[in-house]
């Protein structure tokens, strides 16, 4: 016997120990490493599979009924082959969707309905809290037999401690706040407690070595080994023992249904569902965990039989079977071997409980809690709410399987506890597996499946039990409720022949699949199931068959603070911040700093989800919707304008021949206004806008309208436009990006508010018309009147790719029409121009004939004169008036400038000079009145003019001349091979008024020859810019003075002409040459 | 090639059947079978071998020789991954 101090304090130092690996793997975790994440602790923290009913139970188990406890470790072995594929998509989709319980995961499957999450819930605090009962009753049990009181040799289903208080209501307490310290400590946004995974671990470390030493003390110390232990049993015991089917014995239909409990079981009961799905850490680490936690099954189930035997053989029978743990190495005088025995059954109770206990708490908080929670309106105290509700739920689970121990006390529940737990859980099999691989599978199914299911292991199983253990006074179990037999719950509808576990079995299992495949093939899923079956049956093919576009939109859009005040009602700030933080990473933001509308309804789902990492999906969801009601907000499904739905298709049928016919439209013609219309009548068309109409912007910066189609919208279909920002027209011009509203009602530039109000527009678009990288041309406008939410992403894209097209087209048109019209310029100006031409030839030839015809007929005289202009018109002049029969005058001037101005004021100068000549006769008078005469209009028109003025009197030989500033005319005397030049002093006409003019004469004799010339000779340009000058021109008269007049004006010409070797002449040439004779 | 590479090179490449998802489903559904009627009926018998009974051993051989099948697979898989990885790679270059 060892001391009740010593116990307790063994026991104590242990519960530190756990505490303090707890704290360590905790403490670990938030520094970022964790001991957890390996394979070897995924593997051991399964083992909280193996509770005292392992540790005493499978003893008992084994010495009173035989090999059937084998079962509840075989199944699970059975089921490892399927882990790869079934646990590991379990544990995706609960990583995917932050699933926090299996009541989380099954509602959340069947459209994250509340109410099955309440009823999966409700099952399981009836089904496994008695499960916890008897973990408690374990231990306070072996703490009396190991201190020796008296009764401990009683059996197990007799047996009443002096003090079940103290011990199990203190175990309780303990275990509790454990629970509390390493599950529920703070807020998580996922349910996950390294600490508490690791105590899990060392604890099933500590199980399996205390039943191993016990084992080998038993089979190997105190006898010499198996075949010894076997040989020593009575062959009778030893073979109903290790056979069944006989009478006395179980039959087979028990050691079926036994197996498949099991093999539900291992991934059913919410502490195995909590530790292989979400406390799992890495997929990768079930591949390992597949046959290490088999061999730990085997290992800590090798040693049972002989114990059990060894048991039977040294106390003589198979009384208080179940302690034979404790109670063989006491016997045999090892107590200490016993507290040993007594701390691995210490820690199968303390794992289970504590598991067990956040597992179902976590669901009594997110399924009976919050969805009470929910309806009210979230506040800044949530967070203390939640985490106090869960800490309030441990207890309360903890204490219910105390109170429970405490009330039923030893019945024969307790014993059978671990099978009918089992039974309730497996009612949850239909709809998790259904729900993981057949799409069909709804929530009205998996509802009525799993109630009927429970209905029938509540009347077939639970019933018969609590009957059996004195519980009811009845003889409902004979003869059946009010006498009828066909209704009794062991042999329901009459099926006799089967134990009360495969009968329970079979027909909760029959009732419950059945009614879900019924309902699941008869009604149909709603459009959140449907949302929630992707997620889980495709969970694998999700990123290949994403949805490339949202089939959902918010009506009304909310902000990202918004949301994150949401979440930090149920996380908290920091964790709030901190999730949104990580996912705005690398999304689209749009221009307030929000995320774009079509971006909105997947952070929805964000905010949702990691809601539901804190209170479960069903609550997440509710709590999501109403906060968005509140806001005037929800989510709707997408107005499908293409009339299909479009589940994985890149881009649907409907939008591509959208685009073709689009595209016919802008290569039939080049007509861009046909183009328009076309495409407008269209999409009016095709999507029913009310109004669609094409702005292109226009040389003064304003938005025109070229055209539309639907009904005519006054203010809209009317008005030119400034794009200006505070609308959205001018907002989508200016910023070259495409700007929508889905809602009118949701507006926020009050100028286009008021005006499509006004108008009863509900949605609208403006698509910038503008080529890739270039400022738009315009804008794309549709307008509906009836629908809102009409604006997709895909419309969307359809529209901007339209819109680009576009472009493209009135690119061309434009470059076209530039072209055009610079031809037409061309055409105009080479029309002008010929014009011009032939204006100026009229205008030649008139100046021409102002020019003298023909010199007069003096005698001894041989008078020429000729004139060449460079441009059509010209400003040199001469002429000859005669005065009488023997002397003539000789006028040559040249008006500065070649235009018309200048062939103007040379006709002008002509006739001043012909009317003045007549009155004056001295050729200075006449170049001074004629100075005085032209003065204004030559100062006026800012033109010169230079002028030789000579007369010639043939009897006198005597030449008279004055010079208005003109080139010097050359006078070459007969026999001298010089020229002299007629030189008087005078200034330009139309500089002055009234300047002096000198008159000089000269006598010319016989063979003299005079010529009068313009500067176009001497400023004749050769080749190398050299001028011809007065030299050359003096040189070429000299050699041919002997020719006549005409002649010599040729070979000046022609020297001229060779001098400037072809050019032509830059300014008018006009000589004259006077010759005696 | 000597002998016993051959042999290994032969096993692996029987492992690797055993990544197929179906393989898993068979050898499920014959542990199913293994662990029920009738096949149970086979060794349900009142006989010892070497003085230990015959379901009692049929069990304790039967179990650890599943859980090293476990064992293959998982080393299969692992095979498997690797090769999948290889040849990820082989189509990226």
């Amino acid at each position: 016997m060892l001391s009740a101090e010593l116990v307790i304090g063994v026991s104590l130092a242990y519960i530190l120990f756990l505490f303090a690996i707890a704290y360590y793997a905790d403490w670990k975790q938030e520094k970022g490493e964790s001991i957890i994440s390996n394979p070897h602790v995924y593997s051991l923290s399964i083992a909280v599979y193996a509770t005292t009913w392992t540790f005493y139970g499978s003893v008992g188990k084994a010495a009173t009924t035989g090999l059937d406890f084998l079962l509840v470790y075989l199944g699970p072995t059975l089921t490892a082959f399927s882990w790869w594929f079934l646990l590991r998509k379990i544990v995706r989709i609960a990583k995917e969707n932050n699933i926090t319980s299996i009541a989380d995961f099954i509602s959340s499957r069947y459209g994250k309905s509340e109410w099955l999450g309440a009823l999966v819930t409700i099952i399981i605090m009836i089904g496994i809290t008695p499960y916890l009962a008897v973990q408690l009753k374990a231990v306070s049990t072996t703490f009396d037999i190991i201190c020796g009181y008296p009764r401990m040799q009683l059996p197990f289903m007799h047996y009443t401690s002096p003090l079940p208080m103290e011990t199990s209501f203190y175990l309780a307490l303990i275990l509790s706040v454990f629970g509390v310290i390493f599950g529920a400590r703070h807020l998580v946004a996922t349910e996950r407690h390294a600490g508490l995974v690791a105590a899990i671990a060392v604890e099933s470390i500590v199980k399996l070595f205390t039943f191993l030493s016990v084992g080998v003390f038993v089979t190997y110390f105190l006898f010499n080994g198996f075949t010894d232990i076997f040989s020593r049993l009575d062959r009778n015991t030893l073979f109903s023992l290790t056979s069944f089917g006989q009478s006395g014995q179980i039959g087979y239909p028990t050691w079926f249904a036994t197996l498949y409990l099991s093999m539900g079981a291992i991934i059913l009961l919410p502490r195995q569902f909590h530790i292989l799905v979400i406390e799992n850490t890495d997929e990768e680490h079930i591949k390992e965990a597949m046959w290490r936690f088999p061999v730990y099954m085997f290992l800590i189930n090798l040693f049972v039989v002989p114990i059990a035997m060894g048991g039977i053989i040294l106390t003589g029978g198979n009384a208080g079977a179940d302690y034979f743990v404790l109670t063989v190495p006491m016997k045999s005088g090892h107590p200490w071997l016993s507290l040993l025995a007594f701390l691995g059954g210490f820690s199968a109770a303390a794992g289970m409980v504590m598991v067990e206990s956040v597992a179902v708490s976590t669901m009594f908080l997110n399924h009976l809690v919050m969805p009470v929670v929910v309806r009210l309106k979230a506040r800044a105290w949530f967070p203390k709410l939640l985490i106090n509700m869960k800490r309030l739920g441990i207890f309360l689970v903890v204490f219910l399987g105390y109170i429970y121990q405490h009330i039923i006390g030893e019945t024969y529940i307790l014993v059978h506890i671990g099978l009918i737990s089992f039974a309730a859980v497996a009612q949850f099999g239909p709809a998790l597996i259904g729900g993981l691989y057949w799409r069909r599978g709804n929530r009205a199914g998996a509802m009525t499946g799993i109630t009927l299911g429970f209905l029938a292991w509540f009347y077939t199983l639970l019933l018969p039990s609590l009957v059996k253990a004195g519980w009811w006074q009845t003889d409902i179990i004979e003869r059946g409720p009010f006498g009828i037999t066909f209704l009794k719950p062991t042999a329901l509808f009459g099926l006799t022949g089967f134990d009360i576990w495969s009968h329970s079995l079979f027909w909760s299992l029959f009732l419950n699949i059945g009614v879900y495949l019924i309902c699941s093939i008869m009604l149909h899923q709603d459009e959140k199931e449907r949302e929630q079956v992707r997620k889980f049956v495709d969970v694998f093919e999700a990123p290949k068959e994403e949805v490339p576009w949202e089939t959902k939109r918010l009506t009304k859009p909310v902000t990202v603070m918004q949301f994150v005040n949401l979440m930090s009602k149920f996380i908290g700030e920091k964790l709030a911040h901190e999730a949104i933080s990580n996912y705005m990473g690398n999304r689209n933001i749009d221009e307030s700093g929000g995320v774009s509308e079509f971006e909105l309804p997947k952070l929805k789902r964000f905010v949702e989800k990691t809601i539901a990492g804190s209170v479960g999906a069903a609550a997440a969801g509710a709590i999501v919707e109403s906060y968005l009601s509140d806001l005037g907000s929800r989510m709707e499904s997408v107005y499908d304008v293409f009339g299909t739905v479009r589940a994985s298709l890149e881009e649907s049928r409907e939008s591509l021949s959208m685009r073709l016919t689009a595209s016919q439209i802008m290569s039939r013609t080049l007509d861009l206004q046909i183009i328009m219309d076309d495409l407008l009548e269209l999409l009016r068309k095709e999507f029913g806008f009310d109004l669609t109409l094409i702005r292109l912007i226009n040389e003064e910066g304003k938005l025109t309208i070229m055209s539309y189609k639907g009904v005519s919208i006054k203010p809209l279909t009317e008005n030119e436009r400034i794009p200006e920002i505070d609308t959205y027209l001018g907002d989508a011009y200016l910023s070259n990006e495409v700007r929508f509203i889905n809602d009118t009602q949701h507006m926020t530039k009050p100028r286009s508010k008021e005006l499509l109000e006004h108008e009863g527009i509900k949605s609208f678009a403006h698509i910038p018309v503008a080529r890739v990288g270039e400022p738009p041309a315009g804008v794309l406008s549709v307008y509906s009147r009836s629908i809102i939410g009409l604006f997709t992403e895909p419309l969307i894209k359809l529209l901007e790719s339209l819109a680009g097209q576009l472009a493209q087209a009135v690119a061309i048109a434009t470059e076209m029409e530039a072209k055009e019209r610079e031809r037409k310029d061309k055409e105009k100006a080479l029309l002008e121009r010929a014009k011009v031409v032939k204006e100026m030839e009229i205008a030649k030839e008139i100046q021409m004939s102002l020019l003298p015809l023909a010199p007069p007929e003096i005698r001894g005289v041989q008078l020429e004169g000729r004139c060449i202009s460079a441009a059509h018109v010209g400003g040199d002049y001469f002429d000859y008036i005669p005065r009488d029969e023997n002397s003539v005058d000789i006028v040559i001037a040249d008006v500065s400038g070649h235009s018309i101005g200048a062939a103007l004021i040379m006709s002008e100068a002509r006739t001043v000079l012909r009317a003045e000549a007549i009155m004056t006769t001295g050729a200075m008078e006449i170049v001074k009145s004629l100075n005085q005469r032209l003065y204004d209009d030559l100062s006026r028109a800012e033109l010169f003019i230079t002028m030789f003025y000579a007369k010639y009197n043939a009897d006198t030989r005597l030449l008279t001349y004055a010079n208005a500033g003109h080139n010097r005319p050359l006078l070459i005397r007969k026999g001298e091979e010089s020229c002299q030049e007629l030189d008087a002093e005078g200034l330009i006409l139309g500089v002055k008024y009234d300047p002096e003019y000198e008159e000089k004469s000269v006598i010319l004799w016989k063979g003299d020859t005079v010529l009068f010339y313009t500067d176009g000779i001497t400023e004749a340009e050769s080749e190398a810019e050299e001028q011809f000058g007065t030299e050359r021109l003096c040189k070429t008269i000299c050699t041919n003075r002997e020719l006549f007049p005409g002649e010599i004006m040729d070979a000046v010409l022609a020297e001229v002409s060779r001098f400037s070797n072809g050019k032509p002449l830059r300014d008018d040439v006009s000589m004259v040459v006077l010759k005696i004779v | 090639m000597p002998l016993k590479s051959q042999l290994i090179d032969r096993i692996c490449k029987m492992l690797k059947h055993l990544c197929l998802n179906e393989s898993w489903i068979i050898l499920f559904v014959l542990g199913i079978i293994m662990t029920n009627f009738p096949f149970l009926a086979i060794f349900n018998k009142h006989e010892t071998v070497s003085g230990i009974p015959l379901l009692f051993l049929y069990l304790m051989i039967g179990w650890p020789i599943s859980i090293f099948v476990i064992y293959l697979f998982n080393k299969a898989v692992g095979m498997c991954e690797d090769e999948n990885e290889k040849g990820e790679k082989k189509v990226r270059r």
